[in-house]
């Protein structure tokens, strides 16, 4: 391909992102630099980089920090396995496939934030999971800092495992049979096929979903705003949470901006080894 | 491909779905109705019909009504004829088309009104109400008033605290000037006093009151005589009743606070600590004031309800989950918002129907004032909006006039004297009335007041949980507070 085509083809993508990521961020960048709160939008005092300093130094921010790297460490594990134990086994499923798929597919089709409310409503007083806790066990179920943020995770487990599904459900459909055949033949078992034949051929995809599900970890915010109602005992504050309540109830716009900016390079940073890992695998193809 | 023949039917539906809300949306027929000639214009009495509420879902209720076309009537007299907006809206129609958008939070009173706001639809004047959950309309309602430009709204809700901070920035209009000079064409005089001072900010009203509102408590009288227990006075006084019921195996919780959240903390705090004889949040120079022997024994007091009566789970029950306890016979008693007392007698939602008895807010402090504030709800109009101001406040005050306000006081607390004592509404408006005639007052209109109120509602949850002394968390809300209000200017 000509440089000047491919600079043809290239530009609209690159002006829109341009328009729609890079122009927002150095805003926020910019806004970051300034002291702003509803009180002095029209008139924001520059302050240079106060508040990212004020936002590194801030107790709160570091312990919202802490919950969305347990959040990710622990939710993204689980959702892989499980989702390519389920996509396996869907895989196997020959009648009925479709209606499976339809129903695994629910949790990811409702709104996040009615999703995480009818989850909410089961552990309300009145709720299957508090009737469960009190009628069959016995017990009183109510939420404390360790079941809130188990019930967060399992949340997650519920409305991102399908996605997860959905994507390793469409490599295994591209996967040649004679490859399969040909370790079966070779004598390896199931799980040895899986080890070194279905794996490697959806490395590329884990690479992909892997990069999707850290995005998603770190800007959870509707589970955890409707799941804890926002109450300080759970501790229980995604990075995004305590981005909105500085920004939105403190009104602190100009360090909610300073926030943010940090969240992105806090992303950029884990996704590194994996942009890296990605391009690496997409030369190999090529090659 | 097999496969997707699956999805077809699936497709099918899809399409189908698309089509009908394509063609079901924007469906409201518009009503053409006939005026009765006009030859003055003193305002009618409106007609009060309730409406019914279009209920779009659970993030918010939006209500959106279709222009009423009107055709006055040729006027037989000589005076100059003088078109009405329309019958139930007796204002002056405006020269030009004018169209009035007014957000707010979404409870049973504000729909009501939201309605009757509608009912002005008419000769050159459109109205639409958008009705969110509280926080989405605030947020939306703050960016809208600060963001610069024109509102995109003509009226806008706001409860006490906005009054203050509204009002302070100059986002709203000052409406001294309008409510003299309607005062007695609307007879502004029948709305209580309270609710005209928690309207004012440093001598200027911001909005005109329309929903009243306090805390009263709510108990299940068998349960009461059952083990011989008058109705408790004083917080005192439930912490015993919760001691001898503890073991009662037909509830879950004997007396239940809100306190599921760092904003029902605050309110709370306030109960107690006024009740304990403390004063504002804030020093005249916005130092704070909480930090003290009444603050202290008000949060050691709520501390002590909670180890008597609740324990962890009751930390966890929201307002919702607090009706449904005493709705279901699983909270024996609580102090709840009067604006929700009305569902108790709700045959649609409650097992208790007649079974839950009202009584004044109990007392912090033993002989001391009820444990109850006086809030209102108003509607404001921003300095921003495009529209002549006199005509927003004509219109809001159609919405809120006494037949209205008549209407509003069967789901709820009206602020008109006459509808409050028409003896219309529920069994539970003499509590109301005498927890805010012995309650605390109101909140003192401060704009910095928020960043106390902020701070507060992120320590003191943790005296709950038993993280933190009461001493502790007052000194950090305060060291919190004085980081924010420093760094905003509210102190020096």
């Amino acid at each position: 391909m000509q440089r000047k085509t491919f600079y043809g083809f290239s530009a609209p993508s690159l002006v829109m992102m341009g328009a729609l990521m890079a122009f927002p961020l150095l805003m926020s960048i910019w806004l970051g630099m300034n002291f702003m709160t509803f009180r002095n939008i029209q008139t924001p005092e520059f302050i240079w980089f106060r508040n990212f300093g004020e936002v590194l130094t801030d107790t709160q921010f570091w312990q919202s920090m802490r919950f969305t790297l347990i959040y990710m460490v622990v939710t993204i594990p689980i959702q892989l396995g499980l989702g390519f134990g389920i996509a396996l086994l869907l895989d196997q499923v020959t009648r009925l496939r479709g209606l499976f798929m339809a129903a695994l597919l629910l949790p990811f089709v409702v709104v996040p934030v009615v999703g995480a409310m009818l989850f909410r409503s089961m552990f309300d007083p009145s709720g299957i999971i508090t009737w469960f806790f009190r009628d069959i066990l016995d017990q009183r179920f109510f939420f404390t800092e360790g079941s809130i943020k188990a019930v967060i995770i399992i949340h997650a487990l519920w409305y991102i495992t399908p996605f997860v599904v959905v994507v390793l459900f469409a490599g295994l459909q591209s996967l040649p049979s004679d490859q399969i055949e040909a370790a079966e033949v070779d004598g390896a078992k199931w799980y040895q096929s899986i080890r070194y034949v279905v794996i490697p051929h959806l490395r590329s995809l884990f690479l992909f979903i892997s990069l999707m599900l850290i995005m998603d970890a770190y800007r959870v915010f509707d589970s955890v705003f409707v799941l804890t109602g926002n109450n300080p005992i759970f501790k229980a504050d995604t990075v995004q949470v305590y981005n909105f309540e500085v920004g939105l109830q403190v009104q602190r716009l100009g360090k909610a901006n300073a926030m943010a900016v940090l969240t992105v390079i806090g992303v950029l940073i884990v996704l590194i080894p994996f942009l890296i890992m990605t391009y690496r695998n997409q030369i190999a193809d090529r090659e | 491909m097999r496969n997707l023949r699956a999805f077809r039917p699936l497709g099918l539906v899809l399409a189908l779905m698309l089509i009908a809300a394509a063609c079901g949306s924007d469906e409201a027929d518009p009503t053409t109705t006939t005026a009765a000639p006009v030859t003055t214009t003193t305002a009618a009495p409106t007609t009060t019909t309730e409406a019914v509420m279009d209920d779009d879902g659970m993030e918010e209720t939006t209500t959106t009504t279709a222009a009423t076309t009107t055709t006055a009537a040729p006027t037989t007299t000589t005076e100059a004829p003088m078109m009405m907006v329309s019958d139930e809206c007796a204002i002056s129609a405006p020269d030009s088309a004018v169209t009035i958008n007014m957000i707010g939070w979404t409870f049973d009173i504000m729909e009501f009104y939201a309605d009757e706001l509608e009912k002005c639809n008419g000769e050159n004047v459109e109205v639409n109400t958008q009705l969110l959950q509280y926080q989405d309309a605030r947020d939306q309602m703050l960016l809208d008033l600060t963001s610069g430009g024109t509102s995109a709204y003509e009226i806008v809700h706001g409860a006490n605290g906005e009054i203050s901070e509204f009002g302070s920035q100059g986002l709203v209009v000052r409406l001294n000037d309008l409510v003299e000079k309607y005062w007695d064409e609307y007879n502004l005089g029948d709305i209580s006093q309270t609710a005209w001072d928690g309207a004012t900010f440093d001598g200027g009203i911001y909005g005109v009151p329309v929903v009243s509102n306090t805390q009263h408590l709510m108990y299940r009288p068998d349960l009461y005589e059952k083990y011989g227990l008058s109705v408790p006075a004083s917080y005192d006084d439930v912490i015993n009743s919760c001691n001898v019921m503890r073991d009662e195996a037909s509830i879950d919780l004997p007396f239940v606070m809100n306190l599921h959240a760092g904003s029902a903390w605050d309110v709370w705090f306030l109960h107690f600590f006024r009740g304990f004889g403390g004063g504002n949040y804030l020093n005249p120079d916005n130092t704070p004031a909480v930090n003290s022997p009444e603050g202290v024994a008000a949060v050691a007091k709520i501390k002590e309800v909670i180890d008597a009566c609740m324990g962890a789970q009751g930390l966890t029950y929201d307002y919702n989950a607090v009706q449904l306890g005493l709705q279901t016979g699983g909270v024996a008693s609580s102090t709840l918002w009067a604006s929700r007392a009305a569902a108790m007698d709700n045959p649609d939602e409650s097992d208790f129907v007649g079974g839950i008895e009202f009584a004044v807010a109990p007392s912090p402090m033993p002989g001391g004032p009820a444990g109850a504030s006086a809030w209102n709800d108003f509607l404001m109009i921003p300095a921003s909006a495009d529209v002549d101001p006199e005509i927003i406040f004509q219109i809001i005050m159609e919405a809120v006039d006494a037949e209205s306000q008549l209407g509003a006081a069967e789901v709820g607390i009206p602020t008109r004297d006459s509808a409050a004592n028409a003896g219309v509404g529920g069994r539970y408006l003499p509590a109301a009335a005498e927890s805010v005639a012995n309650g605390i007052g109101i909140f003192a209109p401060n704009p910095a007041v928020r960043l106390m109120r902020n701070a507060l509602g992120n320590q003191l949850p943790l005296v709950g949980t038993g993280e933190k002394t009461p001493e502790q968390a007052l000194s950090d809300a305060v060291d919190e507070y004085l980081v924010e209000a420093r760094a905003q200017e509210f102190v020096s």
